[in-house]
């Protein structure tokens, strides 16, 4: 029976169901100890003096260690990456100067975490504040110390690409509109936050480090090259991740200063950081300006774009990806599948004192939400409909192949077909009737559209625009002695339910039952390397094209085997239900599991002149790879009198190729959309403007519940297939979409006002600035 | 400071009598999990907003990361690791897994568990009902609907064998 396109009950949800999960925190090893971290208050200071001396003397208190301990057992943490950016060089812990509100200063490690907590609040530190550098603008001004005096500059990295003649093109248009527009700072917030179990063997030399992580191989590669670990004793160990959207696709410097301190001490060392911690200290992301500058025509015919896109990046790069890396993306999305003449995009990238900037669901989203925004604003310029200018600028079936300005070639790209399939599901005619019944009410009401497209995982000439690749992806696929299937992927699932989907196409490949595939990760020892782990929407394709293609040389040599056994050629035979029979005579049939019995036990009566192995690693490229894009519809009523938004009905028109389980690849889309709708409405990281943390807790930084988040409507297309592997990444859209479709149907409410919106975050409060009920703070 | 004196505290979980030795100021959810190896309550903001660590005390939902161990002393509590029955998955698991609810799995313990309680109080209710009881759960991955949906299946399967009565219903009742 096929499995590929049913929503199978995914394997994950026996063990998640019942508190049988076993997350980080799960982990307890004899004589495990257990860490808390000691964080700077200060945004940046100086460090005057450290006194640990009453927590080293605290009942069950084990060790203090400070940046000058981290300076002898760690290697300085630095990237080199990106050339042309300025990276500093820093060490897990701080040294001499305290760089964001949390910065961390020093590790106490005790017998219990509550014993470990009493102690930390008896370290004293003193410090000697300097000036704080928290916004763009700050960054920018010379009066503002550097971030990191040995780089003499906040602005770590800068770029400019051009594309066609953009001079001539902004010269011959009818008109130039520019606006400039501001992201905030969002926090990723996984319900399960940050966590490990550093565990040093002295007898045997080998670290062992259990993660919450999105790469296992990624926190190997660094730690081994930090702590000077070779990597044959470094395992990595992740089990299930209570959710991570790109926050644990990265290594922090808690981690360094874990494993170091479990070596230094020959103990195993446990942190789980608590949820204030995580707000404050672990990662934020999406803080991002855009200024923007279109040329267009008197119709609305989109001619050419300039951006300049300037990204705070906090203070310290996480390794191994600087956030300069993901404008790169950015640069080459921002045109989207709208045909351009000219394209010019300038990156700045600055260093702030706050926390690090991460990859957040889509890290180069700003480029959907400021491309939309800005199809919006022209078109009520021109006064034409917003759908219409979508349909004049955006790529047709016809028109492809076709390649972007930025140079990927956009081929089987249906964007036009999601938004074409999103108007015959609405009534936009009646939409607006009933919107102008509604003004006339003092009511108001918005719809807006957003259309995007995703290299999920792209053509193959994306790498060449982007300037880097991400490479093959490794899958090893093993049949067992009983003739069931072994799968172990370089993919570290987070929710996404590999361990289903990837179980789907080996069984659906090979001809066995679903429940004789197991699917095995998170373990350094035998997964294959991948930098990345699960990230960038790379296992739809990637991974499974991976886990197809060796699935189909094991069974090729199983079909080569029993040709000889039944006497038939390989191409007459078929496996269905784990049995091998000739096509047409199913009486002529062995067992899959007799055959894989004889390969491990009784080669010998194997036919001859066949290498009886049975498990192979395949390296999947993405063959001609493709595009995931949606359009997105929502409608919104907006309370003018407490400013609150409404949503009415939101609906998603999208095409991932082939699902191979729907109900895990609408979950994806659903689960996209809930965080953009936080992140308008409710979500800010938010500092004062002296670089304090003004978010700590989930009373201020705001996630949406059940009853924020709207019955989410998924139609669902597919384009004909390129390869056999049509399934594409889908796990990014639905984040990198929703917050221009919401902030488009905000403003299309709020039109009779006069409000144009080019920012991002929406509360209340500001919606009632915006519309001159109450004065702007 | 000198070490904290530990107490004794004798309660029932999943309808076995434990102790444990605890500091007073230890939590129900940290005396559950490192104390009574039972770690399928999870812990997502420890300041009581996200209902992670939610289990049931004598038939009420509530936060175990805002509740002491010792406060629980002589109660009744129901985790998720007692939610099934002769190996068999509680109506609420198995309307969450056929529902496909959930994504990561840290948040879910502490909505079954809400779920559990919530359809006690209310076994026939309205979406708009569901949304409104599970409020106080948070979950990242998914975008709730699935969560809904899986509570109005359990609805229709606690309905279906409501002369079964779960363990959860048992200690609800008093029994």
């Amino acid at each position: 029976m096929r499995t590929i396109g049913t929503s199978i009950q995914r394997v994950e949800d026996a063990r998640i169901l019942t508190g049988r999960g076993r997350y980080v925190d799960d982990v307890t090893l004899p004589g495990m100890l257990h860490a808390a971290f000691v964080r700077s208050p200060h945004p940046h200071a100086r460090i005057a003096s450290l006194d640990a001396s009453a927590a080293r003397a605290m009942p069950g208190v084990v060790a203090v260690l400070t940046g000058a301990d981290m300076q002898r057992l760690s290697n300085p943490m630095s990237i080199q990456m990106l050339p042309g950016y300025k990276g500093p060089t820093f060490y897990p812990l701080a040294t001499d100067t305290v760089r964001f509100v949390g910065d961390p200063v020093a590790i106490v490690v005790a017998e219990s975490r509550y014993l470990a907590e009493d102690a930390r609040d008896t370290v004293e530190v003193e410090y000697e504040p300097l000036t704080p550098v928290v916004t763009l603008e700050h960054a920018q001004d010379p009066s503002r110390p550097h971030v990191f005096e040995e780089l003499g500059t906040n602005v770590v990295f800068q770029d400019s690409h051009t594309y066609g003649d953009v001079d001539a093109v902004f010269a011959r248009a009818d008109r130039v509109i520019a606006h400039t527009f501001r992201q905030h700072r969002y926090a990723n917030v996984p319900m399960e936050t940050r966590g490990a179990v550093a565990s040093y063997d002295p007898g045997s030399g080998e670290l062992t480090y259990y993660a919450a992580t999105q790469s296992p191989h990624g926190v190997r590669f660094a730690l081994s090259g930090l702590l000077n670990q070779p990597a044959q004793l470094l395992r990595v160990v992740s089990n299930d991740v209570g959710g991570a959207f790109g926050l644990k696709g990265f290594v922090y410097r808690e981690d360094v200063a874990l494993a170091a301190t479990s070596k230094s001490l020959g103990r195993p060392v446990k942190w789980i950081e608590d949820r204030n911690e995580h707000l404050i200290a672990s990662a934020h992301a999406r803080e991002e300006d855009v200024a923007l500058e279109a040329a267009i025509t008197n119709d609305g015919t989109l001619l050419g774009l300039r951006a300049a896109m300037t990204m705070n990046q906090g203070a310290y790069p996480l390794l191994p990806f600087p956030s300069a890396l993901f404008a790169s993306i950015t640069r080459v999305m921002l045109p989207g599948p709208y045909r351009l003449q000219a394209y010019k995009f300038d990156t700045t990238v600055v260093a702030t004192n706050k926390a690090p900037y991460v990859a957040y669901r889509g890290p180069w989203a700003v480029e959907t939400w400021v491309r939309e925004r800005m199809l919006d604003l022209i078109a009520r310029e021109v006064q034409i409909d917003p759908v219409e200018i979508r349909r004049k600028n955006m790529v047709t079936a016809a028109e492809q192949p076709t390649p972007m300005i930025t140079g990927p070639t956009l081929e089987r790209m249906s964007a036009r077909q999601t938004l074409d399939r999103t108007l015959e599901l609405m009534d936009y005619a009646g939409f607006r009737d009933a919107q102008q019944r509604a003004r006339q009410a003092g009511r108001y009401k918005g719809l807006g559209i957003a259309t995007f497209i995703e290299a999920a995982p792209g053509p193959r000439n994306m790498s060449e625009a982007l300037g880097f690749g991400l490479g093959k992806e490794r899958a090893h696929v093993r049949l067992e002695p009983d003739g069931h299937l072994t799968v172990v992927t370089a993919q570290m699932p987070h929710g996404q339910g590999h361990e289903t989907t990837l179980a789907q196409v080996a069984a659906d490949e090979m001809g066995v039952p679903f429940e004789h595939v197991k699917v095995v990760y998170g373990d350094t020892r035998f997964t294959p390397f991948s930098l990345i782990g699960t990230g960038g929407s790379r296992a739809a394709t990637m991974a499974s094209g991976a886990v197809l293609y060796g699935t189909r040389k094991v069974k090729d040599t199983v079909l080569k085997l029993a040709a000889g056994m039944l006497e038939a050629s390989p191409a007459d035979l078929e496996i269905d239900n784990a049995m091998i029979s000739v096509k047409g005579a199913p009486q002529r049939a062995l067992p899959l599991g007799q055959i894989a019995m004889l390969v491990y036990m009784a080669p010998q009566h194997l036919p001859p002149g066949i290498e009886p192995i049975v498990e192979f690693d395949h390296d999947f490229d993405g063959d001609e790879g493709g595009w995931s894009q949606a359009t997105h519809a929502v409608w919104v009523e907006v309370d003018p009198d407490t400013g609150q938004v409404k949503i009415d009905r939101y609906l998603v028109v999208e095409d991932c190729g082939t699902m191979i389980n729907p109900a895990i690849g609408e979950g994806q889309v659903r689960g996209g959309v809930a965080q953009g709708i936080g992140g308008v409405l409710y979500e800010h990281a938010a500092y004062d403007d002296d670089g304090q943390f003004l978010a700590g807790t989930f009373m201020d930084y705001l996630l949406p519940t059940t009853t924020e988040v709207p019955t989410i409507e998924i139609d669902h297309l597919e384009t004909p297939p390129i390869s056999p592997v049509n399934f594409r990444g889908v796990g990014e859209g639905g984040a990198i979409c929703a917050p221009a479709a919401l902030t488009n149907a905000i403003e299309d409410a709020l039109a009779p006002l006069g409000v144009k919106i080019t920012e991002q975050y929406l509360p209340p409060v500001r919606i009632l600035e915006l519309i001159g009920a109450i004065a702007t703070e | 400071m000198s070490p904290i004196a530990r107490v004794t505290v004798e309660l029932t979980v999943n309808g076995q009598p434990r102790q444990a030795l605890v500091e007073p100021r230890k939590t129900l959810a940290d005396t559950l999990r490192e104390d009574l190896g039972l770690t399928g309550t999870h812990l997502g903001c420890e300041h009581g907003v996200c209902g992670a660590c939610t289990v049931l005390v004598n038939g009420e939902a509530i936060r175990s990361c805002l509740m002491l161990a010792i406060q629980a002393r002589g109660a009744e509590v129901l985790t998720v690791e007692g939610l099934e029955q002769e190996g068999q998955m509680h109506p609420v698991q198995a309307a969450f897994r056929e529902s496909h609810s959930f994504q990561c799995g840290f948040c879910t313990p502490g909505f079954v568990m809400s779920t559990v309680a919530f359809l006690q109080e209310a076994p026939s209710p309205t979406e708009a009902d569901i949304r409104e009881a599970l409020s106080g759960n948070m979950c990242r991955c998914t975008g709730y609907q699935s969560i809904v949906e899986g509570v109005q299946l359990a609805a229709q399967k606690l309905a279906a064998t409501a002369e079964t009565p779960t363990p959860g219903m048992a200690v609800a009742r008093g029994a």
